[in-house]
């Protein structure tokens, strides 16, 4: 058995989304008519779709759509933008212009008798609503015929061949229709139904009156065992409350003749109490049609009235998420579709991607009405999978290799200050910076040394992508790791230039007591630029929850003179550049429709101060600064220079130790004897390498191991060789030419199924 | 199913057997699940061809469902 996520754990996330939460209509009509339905259908003049979302839930929809009083109307989000939607001029117009279905659907017949004594608006429901349950019905009105006082209003809002009508199809559902002269005690008590209702929507005789006293409100119940009224005097609206009364009588009267709780989890009406959000910010008001002809609306009229409708949803995180969209659903329906992926024993997963796609970044926890965290969501899920041995072994691959390649020999130091035998604090640039932008780094690191000369560094990376993909035991694994490693430096302070190794090292390091870069900058002067054009600040992700350090680059901009131009989704509201949680190696394609989005966000040139964020946003062409290009003029790079790319990281880490050890007098020691590999390629077959996540390491690997063995492949006409080496998970090939002790790489590829062997 | 997977242009020499490949049988593994298929091989050292187009197209959408599986 797997780990997988628990019904409770399902039920718990699915509550915390509101998506699904009735609009304001929907909770304010006693009958629960999805009155959103209703009207979208009309705006699109879809008239028989709109008559059968009436005729789902009001009892006799020719009389219940005439008479409604429409108490929806007071829920409607658009009444302070021009009016609430006219519901129930909509319901008149589409009830006169629509026939009825043409056969009411009645259960199979049962037993038990149901006896009604009166012939209002709340017996007519109950009659309606337990013969359709199947139960024999009998009717007991005064007069000629039922119907009571809504024989007596205007036929203009109640013809008589449409009451005539609606009572023939309650009459066609076994209800037998009997006239008494008196609806008094004597004739209900002689009766031998098993259960009874007394509507008193309906002139009763004074001694049933008395006999009856207050139902309990909820279920309509009397004192007197089998015995349910309705229609009361006190009554909000004349017909609707009495129509809404008959039907909680109905519910109840079916449970008592099934022996079930009159009580026990049933829905309470809503009185127009809705947990969904809906946002209005944007919407211009719109002033309610009214009709040319005061009778009703025309068919025109009703369509631009319901256009009107806002469709309320919340759809808060899905709107401003490019993650969320894609998917085609909303918290509630992924927290299914997780639980689903995580639940299965055989078979494919469908949602492994969708897991590991999300960029774990927060915002929809910080747009959301109720706090929902597809982060929290999908990062549990995510260790899930790593404890049930289901992770698939590529989706965050190269990430993990970036990681442990930072973290190797090859990359990694920790050193006091040239000099120094101690540090007081001790500068952790982030693995990011130091491959994207080595001499800034070291630009950094040297006015950090100004300010403090017992600054000692740290070339590492601080484990996030573990963290992001699952692996809590090798997280843990490596945090106590750098833990003792910064114990053996004497527990300096910890200086990161990375938003992401800042909110690791918060979280779980508390003692290294990190705090930013920038933060410790802001305090000291910097000397102005000269004017400029503003620029858009994209915060990182990471920094959602960090108002201080935010602030303090908004305070370094203030003293360069740096004027920022407007976007809208920043600082805690901030958007991920498609890096975050790995979604740029678990899906590719996600990333780049996100980076994309992302950019698209302002006109100005961007400016960020994560380092991985400048590489993301750049790879759209679009200018991009990092506040270091803005800080340290003379070591600055061009706005519109293109991303470093995963190949030149890699060396660019190696040379800034290589650097940070030649100032102390150190080499790193004998290089890998393939780093002298010398590779040239055309700008195309370093795009191919870069999509392919292929390094150049990789081949220099490859080419080396094939030179010292002699083999590889070799084309039969035009001098073209080919080359491969398994290279831990993966086997990688290149195409090339050889001349001279130079590659020219051609192509590469990789695959990681494992050749087992070949024979001929 | 066909399961022999062998590129358009078959002229290729393996070095140093000055061997031309062959169609021949290799045997591929992954995720535990081991799948015998026919690919360009080197008659006289068994060294195998996993050329661009299979290895992009084939074989990662085999990999990629394993890795669902």
């Amino acid at each position: 058995m797997g780990e997988g996520m628990d019904q409770q754990e399902l039920k718990d996330w699915e509550a915390k989304c509101i998506q699904e939460e009735p609009p304001g209509c929907r909770a304010g009509c006693p009958l629960n008519l999805d009155a959103k339905a209703f009207v979208l259908s009309m705006a699109r003049g879809d008239f028989d779709a709109a008559r059968a979302v009436l005729e789902k839930s009001l009892p006799l929809a020719g009389i219940t759509a005439r008479l409604c009083e429409a108490p929806c109307e007071k829920f409607c989000i658009r009444k302070d933008l021009g009016g609430a939607i006219a519901v129930g001029r909509l319901e008149r117009l589409c009830i006169g212009q629509t026939k009825a279905k043409a056969k009411i659907m009645r259960l199979p017949a049962r037993p038990r008798k149901v006896a009604v004594f009166g012939s209002g608006p709340s017996s007519l429901t109950v009659a309606f609503d337990l013969a359709k349950k199947g139960y024999p019905i009998s009717l007991y009105h005064l007069g000629d015929a039922p119907g009571g006082w809504l024989r007596g209003i205007p036929l203009s809002d109640l013809p008589q061949a449409v009451l005539d009508e609606e009572l023939q199809r309650l009459a066609s559902l076994n209800v037998s229709l009997v006239p008494v002269s008196v609806l008094d005690a004597a004739i209900v008590e002689a009766h031998s139904a098993d259960v009874v209702y007394v509507g008193q929507d309906d002139t009763l005789a004074r001694d049933l009156s008395a006999l009856l006293g207050s139902p309990d409100s909820q279920t309509m119940a009397l004192t007197l065992p089998g015995w349910f009224t309705g229609g009361l005097d006190d009554r909000e609206h004349r017909f609707i409350s009495a129509v809404s009364q008959g039907r909680e009588a109905a519910v109840s009267m079916d449970r008592f003749l099934q022996n079930a709780s009159l009580t026990s989890s049933r829905v309470a009406l809503r009185g127009g109490r809705t947990s969904l959000f809906t946002q209005t910010q944007g919407i211009l008001p719109a002033s309610r049609i009214e009709p040319a002809d005061p009778s009703g609306y025309t068919r025109e009229e009703a369509a631009q009235e319901a256009g009107r409708c806002l469709d309320c949803q919340c759809l808060e995180c899905v709107r401003h998420c490019v993650y969320l969209a894609e998917h085609g659903g909303y918290p509630k329906s992924y927290a299914r579709r997780v639980f689903n992926n995580l639940s299965i024993v055989q078979g494919i997963r469908q949602a492994n991607r969708f897991i590991n796609s999300c960029s774990l970044c927060g915002q929809c926890e910080t747009i959301c009405p109720s706090d929902f965290s597809m982060a929290d969501m999908c990062l549990d899920a995510r260790r899930k999978m790593v404890k049930d041995k289901r992770m698939p072994p590529s989706a965050h691959w190269f990430a993990l290799e970036e990681m442990r390649s930072a973290k190797d020999s090859r990359s990694a130091l920790i050193r006091h200050a040239p000099g120094a035998d101690s540090s007081d604090v001790i500068f952790f640039p982030g693995c990011q910076l130091a491959g994207i932008r080595p001499e800034q780094t070291l630009r950094l690191y040297d006015r950090l040394l100004e300010l403090e000369p017992r600054t000692g560094i740290w070339l590492d990376c601080c484990a996030a992508p573990v963290h992001w993909s699952g692996r809590q035991d090798e997280f843990a694994a490596l945090l106590s790791e750098m833990e003792t490693m910064w114990q053996g430096m004497g527990r300096p302070r910890v200086v990161t230039a990375c938003s992401t190794c800042l909110k690791v090292f918060r979280e779980n390091l508390p003692d290294f007591q990190a705090v930013s870069v920038w933060s410790l900058l802001a305090e000291f002067d910097v000397p102005a630029l000269s004017p400029r054009a503003p620029l858009a600040l994209s915060d990182p992700c990471t920094s959602r929850h960090d108002a201080s350090t935010r602030e303090a680059v908004r305070t370094l901009l203030r003293k360069l003179g740096q004027p920022l131009a407007d976007l809208p989704m920043s600082g805690e509201l901030t958007e991920c550049c498609g890096f975050g949680g790995l979604m740029d190696n678990a899906n590719p394609d996600l990333a780049r429709k996100t980076t994309q989005k992302r950019v698209e966000q302002s006109d100005a040139d961007f400016l960020t101060y994560c380092a991985m964020c400048r590489e993301q946003l750049a790879k759209t062409g679009k200018p991009v600064l990092h506040l270091l290009d803005l800080l340290f003029p003379d070591a600055a790079r061009p706005a519109g220079e293109p991303p470093v790319g995963i190949s030149a990281r890699r060396v660019n880490r190696r040379r800034l130790k290589d650097e940070v050890l030649s100032r102390h007098g150190l080499d790193r020691g004998p290089r890998e004897p393939w780093e002298g590999v010398r590779l040239v390629m055309s700008e195309a077959v370093e795009g191919l390498l870069e999509e392919r996540r292929i390094l150049e390491d990789d081949l220099r690997q490859v080419l080396f191991l094939a030179g010292q063995k002699g083999s590889s492949f070799a084309h039969g006409a035009d001098g073209r060789k080919i080359a491969s080496t398994e290279l831990g998970e993966v086997t990688f090939w290149v195409e090339y030419r050889e001349s001279e002790g130079v590659f020219t790489v051609l192509k590469a590829w990789s695959h990681r199924m494992r050749i087992k062997g070949g024979r001929s | 199913m066909s399961l022999t997977f062998l590129p358009e242009d078959m002229n290729w020499i393996c070095e140093p057997c000055g061997a031309p490949l062959e169609q021949g049988k290799v045997e591929l593994d992954y995720l535990g699940n081991t799948f015998h298929v026919e690919l360009p091989v080197c008659p006289k050292c068994g060294a195998v061809f996993v050329y661009e187009e299979l290895a992009l197209g084939r074989i990662l959408e085999v990999e990629q469902l394993l890795e669902d599986k």
